[in-house]
């Protein structure tokens, strides 16, 4: 299955039911699982940090609000207060997402066991997380400057509009496929030492596994939000 | 492209699920997470301002009773002490008076003492003329040998008088 690079994953789509009243199929894939279940601890935590909000908070309620309060910080640093606040839960949504789809892949028996197949050593995942970042580009741009956003395209002078859309275009790719790459190398990598000797040896890969899947969601949404400030940016 | 995109293991299958799940954590986490945790975030960082503001007034408002107080309590000593001065004066005064007085009522008791004295003297040696010029005439009386009468008497008694009535006891 060259969808799985080379691992001995199972097999792709887990169902496959036919839509009713069509003859379509609606193909659940492995990776779609996994992704649920991201999305229902990030949305289960959420709602158990925010059902009951103290003044002063405890547990729960602290590790959420100490992660936004830090990124949308980080984010201010980068487009002001004000665009982080608007922007901000766009941007801590892929962080959030792709920091635990990284780390999915660390738990033993990823890409084994059948519906957990981590998400973001999928090209076609990246290639889905940055055309919403490339769609937002465009989206939050229109909303902050209306038509005015596509002058920066003539910007600094007009006949450079097809380097400014090569750009633009290019931002998305090199978004998917370092993210991509680099989570997909490092899993090959731990997956191989581990067929190999499969006890320790594996072990320093892993806490590189640790460090890149951090920041790889974090370069992503670095960039993510330098576009959107561009894109956004009053004056230019 | 495409061959490249399939090369690479892209399925659109996998793409647009990983839209739509995109999509639906964006929702989940704006509704469960992001709003909820702002609104916090800037309700805490309001009431900490107003409690830094609170703080800060109730600190203002206390340094100003303190001077208050501190002016009321310098102005009840000055009080205190003015009345203490005004007090003690009055006491001298008092005492000054309470003196005069005493020696006035001691003057005067001295006098009237004298007085009295001089007035029984005065009596008494009137008392002890009479008594003198009967008893004189007595003994003269008795000297001449004969009783005298009581009309010689009587002009003896005044003549003796009269002469030495000019003496001084």
């Amino acid at each position: 299955m060259s969808a799985e690079g080379g691992h001995h994953g199972p097999i792709d789509p887990l169902f496959n039911p036919v839509i009713p009243g069509t003859e379509y199929h609606l193909p659940i894939y492995n990776f779609v699982i996994t992704s649920w279940v991201i999305i229902l601890i990030l949305t289960i935590t959420a709602i158990l940090a925010t059902k009951n909000m103290k003044r002063f908070p405890k547990g729960i309620q602290n590790v959420w609000e100490y992660a936004v309060e830090g990124l949308f910080g980080f984010y201010g640093g980068i487009m002001g207060e004000e665009r982080a606040r608007k922007y901000g839960p766009f941007l801590t949504t892929c962080f959030l997402y792709i920091l635990l789809c990284n780390y999915s892949g660390l738990i033993p028996g990823a890409a084994m066991i059948k519906g957990f197949v981590p998400p973001t050593n999928n090209i076609s995942i990246t290639a889905g997380m940055s055309i919403m970042v490339f769609l937002s580009i465009f989206y939050f741009g229109i909303r902050a400057k209306g038509i005015g956003f596509f002058k920066h395209f003539f910007q600094p002078m007009a006949f450079l509009f097809i380097l400014n859309v090569i750009e633009e275009l290019v931002r998305p790719v090199s978004l998917s496929l370092r993210l991509y790459g680099n989570i997909y190398g490092e899993e090959m990598i731990i997956g191989k030492l581990a067929e190999m000797v499969p006890f320790l040896v594996p072990l320093p890969m892993m806490v590189l596994g640790v460090l890149t899947g951090g920041i790889q969601a974090f370069v992503f949404t670095l960039l993510a939000s330098t576009y959107i400030a561009g894109a956004t940016e009053e004056h230019h | 492209m495409e061959e490249i995109l399939k090369s690479l293991g892209f399925e659109f299958g996998k793409f647009a699920w990983q839209v739509a799940n995109f999509l639906v954590l964006l929702f989940l986490l704006k509704k469960f997470a992001y709003k909820p945790i702002l609104n916090m975030l800037d309700e805490r960082k309001k009431s900490i301002e107003d409690a830094i503001n609170n703080a800060e007034t109730a600190k203002n408002e206390a340094e100003k009773m303190r001077k208050e107080y501190e002016a009321r309590l310098a102005e009840a000593k000055q009080d205190a002490q003015d009345i203490i001065a005004k007090a003690t004066k009055l006491g001298e005064e008092i005492k000054k008076d309470i003196v005069t007085t005493a020696q006035n009522e001691a003057t005067k008791a001295i006098q009237r003492a004298q007085e009295e004295i001089t007035r029984e003297k005065a009596q008494a040696i009137a008392a002890l003329r009479d008594e003198v010029a009967i008893l004189a005439v007595m003994a003269a009386g008795k000297i001449l040998g004969k009783a005298i009468t009581a009309a010689d008497h009587e002009k003896l008694v005044k003549d003796f008088v009269a002469e030495v009535g000019d003496l001084k006891c």
